[in-house]
């Protein structure tokens, strides 16, 4: 009996120590009410603060793109043009798979199939583009590699338009429609017919892709 | 009258210092510390806008994380809770020194399609983001409110946690060093959302709370 009286006693006394622990991680909801003061009381008046907070919001809404531009969520296989704010399109796009190929003859080295993720800009636009199928197709498919270059073109795959911005990555069409809105692509971003003709046509080359 | 047409459509049309140019629209202007605060992170924040990178700011004044690029927000998840260990360790620029583990799958070559992709799914819920400015940031996941074991096993977790800070703390009576000076809590789909969107190198800002 006395035992466990101990033992309840010294548990008590363990939680009541952690609970008034000097504590300097108060834990904040998002509608909780704590008082903070970390940021230092020195400093400029406040009529100075405020006008230097205002040139800086300012500073910082001049550096938003006052053209359109391409938005990628590549979680949600979303792609957006907005301008000024507004959605002009919104989209069902496939991206990257995240997936993995080994590079063949190289134990260290592999393929990853990421959509890149940052910002980018349109750096060519091509209309009934043909696809060079790089060595990663071949290998995927287990195929040998092509002597002939000319093995590696293929026609129609790519839809009626594509859109590079660098590395070999395009926003192109796709024959595979019913994989919209999956992380299917080798890094690639596809549209449908449609959508592929409203990004073409909204889009210039120096057009800001943001990827995230 | 002519005069006061004039000078209502100039008053209409010029662009005034609105909300929409505020960096921080919930910033409290008569607030000294909230304003040198903002003012600091704007500072921080128009040298990231100003290169083709995107960045993530953690606002903990408005309990959102932003994912933006060019000071434009491109995704927001909303913070359900925060703790903070250390604040003077959460000025500056920080950047992250590797993303969440993330098990990818390995293409089988001449297998087609069966590859499943990477999805958010895969993602992590409860991961560390370590910079190079050592800091380190705890995400971890809201439990379901319907969800006992998870609720459980949060409940553990935080109180492991604040266990392990404390018990680090007798004697020296300083804060822990080994304990996250920032522990974020957000949705499992936002924690997920968080990691699939953080790139190698990225940058991160953090907005503290000098006031709630």
């Amino acid at each position: 009996m006395g035992r466990v009286f101990l033992a309840c006693a010294a548990v008590t006394f363990l939680l009541v120590l952690i609970a008034t622990a000097p504590d300097t991680r108060p834990v904040i909801s998002a509608s909780s009410q704590v008082v903070h003061r970390p940021v230092a009381q020195d400093g400029p008046g406040l009529r100075a603060l405020q006008a230097r907070y205002k040139t800086l919001s300012k500073q910082l809404f001049q550096l938003k793109p006052t053209q359109p531009y391409i938005l990628v969520d590549t979680a949600r296989n979303r792609l957006y043009v907005k301008h000024q704010g507004e959605v002009v399109l919104d989209a069902i796009a496939s991206t990257g798979s995240g997936t993995i190929l080994d590079k063949p003859g190289d134990d260290s080295s592999q393929w990853i199939f990421d959509t890149p993720r940052g910002e980018f800009l349109v750096q060519s636009k091509l209309t009934k583009p043909t696809w060079i199928k790089p060595d990663w197709a071949f290998i995927e498919e287990g195929l040998g590699l092509p002597k002939n270059a000319a093995e590696r073109a293929e026609q129609g795959v790519l839809g009626d338009y594509a859109l590079g911005f660098g590395k070999g990555y395009f926003i192109h069409g796709t024959l595979y429609t019913r994989l919209l809105g999956k992380n299917v692509t080798h890094g690639c971003i596809r549209l449908n017919d449609t959508d592929l003709k409203g990004v073409y046509t909204l889009a210039r080359v120096g057009t800001p892709i943001m990827i995230f | 009258m002519n005069f006061c047409a004039i000078l209502l459509l100039f008053a209409l049309t010029t662009p005034s210092w609105g909300k929409d140019l505020e960096a921080f629209p919930n910033l409290n202007l008569n607030n000294h510390r909230s304003v040198q605060e903002a003012t600091r992170v704007l500072e921080e924040e128009l040298k990231l806008a100003a290169r083709p990178h995107t960045y993530v700011l953690i606002d903990l004044v408005g309990n959102t994380i932003h994912i933006k690029g060019r000071g434009v927000e491109l995704h927001h998840m909303p913070i359900a809770q925060w703790s903070v260990g250390s604040w003077e360790k959460l000025t500056g620029i920080h950047r992250l020194v590797a993303r969440p583990q993330v098990v990818r799958r390995k293409i089988e070559p001449g297998k087609g399609d069966e590859q499943e992709p990477i999805s958010l799914a895969d993602m992590p819920t409860d991961y560390d983001l370590s910079f190079s400015s050592g800091l380190t940031i705890n995400v971890a996941p809201l439990a379901a409110k319907d969800n006992l074991v998870q609720a459980i096993t949060f409940m553990g977790k935080f109180w492991w946690r604040r266990l392990k800070n404390w018990t680090s703390m007798i004697g020296t009576d300083q804060p822990s060093t080994s304990a996250a000076p920032l522990e974020v809590t957000v949705s499992v789909d936002h924690a997920q959302s968080l990691a699939w969107s953080l790139v190698d190198g990225m940058a991160v800002l953090i907005r503290r709370a000098a006031d709630q």
